[in-house]
């Protein structure tokens, strides 16, 4: 599975500390994923960049903060082909 | 609802946003106290309305109403917030602040309520339930409310306090009359209690600190190494009492009443006590449904919110039961799905005075259920409850809940 996802490019995900209230929704729904700090309680993402199997659970916590504080993006090769063409003209 | 006097609405306020709603009072035969907000919303009454009673304050009924008085503190403050008005009102701290202010206390407690803070308190949560559970696991019956309920946070309350589980009962009466009562005098003289029980704790912490929440706050110090303000100190305390005893009290009422009712759902939790993550999943759900809160806030300046004309001072309340069970926001508001995957309550509150302690509320919740399922069996309500058990305000519940097994 993992052979047929990479051409897509990696899924990452970001967290908005701004936004952030430190619910810990989710460290419960996906502790592969995210942690809290020990001062605030915020969300820690540890590995942004996470593998195809853990992407239904990391949709789920994203779904489920409360704040809207998580954000999930796919990093595409071809994106990142046509901005350094951009930059370069 | 009948009228026999309804206070005047002041004139900024159309008359086709008033609705008369006494949200202290549980109509006889209504067995859940939230049922008085859905009714509301039964009833088709405007989104955003005006009550006379108690003062006078605004309701919200949608979810995005509610989070927008959450979050928007511009106009939607937490300073001096009571309903009915109190006045003179302790400024909490740090829940009567609005940011960045508030930082100053928040970042104080923060650290003490953060999901790595609970997991350290995990062992005695769990040895605590275990033992007043084992009090009346072999008598087949018992008051949920008073021998388990109230006791349970209350006695924890004082253990992370740094205060002799001797003075349980007196703690519980200052917590009953500062949320049940609505006479003027009586609730006076109850902050009056509380603060002179606080003072006195704070001042034998400063001399002896320990290693206990009091302790922490009381020998803290701001950020250019001051010690901080008694009063704000004093305040502090006062949050953490009022915010950490009923709501988990009542919270925990809801869910057991549930449980007993709903031999189907005992039976989910008890299939999923070797499964914890499935098991705090069924709990938020539980969350969701049993919210007992209706949080006060305070307008800090005339405006127009959505093309209703606000006035300074005025009160809003939001329904934490309201936002929960809105159709555009919930799938199946009304349906108590335990494996629901998307569910973003707000039982806690959301913005920047989310709950400091609800990982420890939800804690609480989750140890004492699994606990009670590994030593109760299958659990009822008992024929005799009490009469009129029910109560509405700031905190919704019930003061008697009889159940046997």
């Amino acid at each position: 599975m993992s052979h047929d996802a990479e051409p897509q490019g990696a899924l990452t995900v970001v967290a908005n500390l701004d936004l952030c209230q430190g619910h810990a929704r989710c460290e419960d729904l996906c502790p592969q994923v995210f942690a809290t700090d020990a001062v605030e309680g915020k969300v820690v993402v540890a590995n942004p960049t996470f593998p195809p199997e853990l992407e239904e659970k990391v949709r789920l916590a994203v779904r489920n903060c409360p704040e809207g504080a998580l954000r999930i993006s796919r990093q595409r090769p071809a994106d990142v082909d046509s901005a350094s063409k951009g930059t370069g003209a | 609802m009948t009228l026999h006097f309804q206070p005047p609405a002041p004139d900024h306020v159309p008359a086709d946003r008033i609705v008369d709603f006494d949200f202290f009072k549980i109509p006889d035969g209504v067995s859940d106290p939230a049922e008085i907000w859905h009714d509301l919303v039964r009833r088709g009454v405007p989104k955003i309305f005006y009550t006379p009673r108690n003062g006078g304050h605004w309701v919200f009924l949608d979810y995005a109403d509610i989070v927008e008085g959450y979050r928007n503190y511009s106009i939607f403050s937490t300073y001096q917030t009571p309903i009915p008005p109190i006045e003179p009102f302790p400024v909490v701290q740090p829940q009567g602040v609005d940011p960045p202010e508030h930082k100053v206390f928040r970042s104080l407690l923060a650290p003490m309520f953060t999901p790595v803070a609970v997991r350290g308190m995990t062992a005695e949560i769990q040895r605590r339930a275990i033992a007043l559970i084992e009090g009346f696991a072999d008598t087949g019956e018992c008051d949920f409310i008073t021998q388990y309920a109230e006791r349970f946070p209350t006695a924890l309350f004082l253990y992370l306090f740094g205060l002799a589980e001797s003075r349980l009962d007196e703690f519980l009466d200052l917590a009953n009359v500062f949320f049940r009562s609505t006479d003027p005098d009586a609730r006076s003289k109850n902050i009056v209690e509380i603060y002179a029980v606080l003072d006195a704790l704070f001042h034998e912490k400063q001399a002896h600190p320990g290693s206990d929440i009091a302790s922490a706050v009381v020998t803290s110090r701001g950020a250019q190494g001051q010690p901080h303000d008694w009063t704000d100190i004093l305040n502090c305390g006062f949050l953490l009492f009022v915010a950490g005893l009923d709501t988990v009290t009542n919270t925990m009422a809801y869910i057991w009443r549930y449980l007993a009712t709903n031999q189907d759902a005992q039976q989910h939790f008890r299939d999923r006590l070797d499964d914890p993550d499935a098991f705090l999943l069924a709990i938020e759900e539980l969350m969701r449904i049993n919210a007992v809160s209706n949080i006060y806030r305070r307008v800090t300046h005339d405006c127009d919110y959505k093309g209703v004309r606000l006035r300074q001072n005025d009160r809003v309340i939001l329904s934490n039961t309201l936002a929960n069970r809105d159709p555009k926001v919930f799938d199946r508001p009304d349906v108590i799905d335990l494996d629901r995957a998307v569910n973003v309550h707000v039982t806690f509150g959301v913005g920047p005075h989310r709950c400091v302690g609800s990982h420890l509320a939800k804690r609480q919740v989750m140890v004492s259920m699994q606990e009670w399922l590994k030593r109760i069996p299958r659990f009822e309500l008992a024929a005799d409850q009490p009469e009129h058990s029910v109560f509405g305000g700031s905190v919704m519940g019930f003061t008697g809940l009889k159940l046997r097994w």
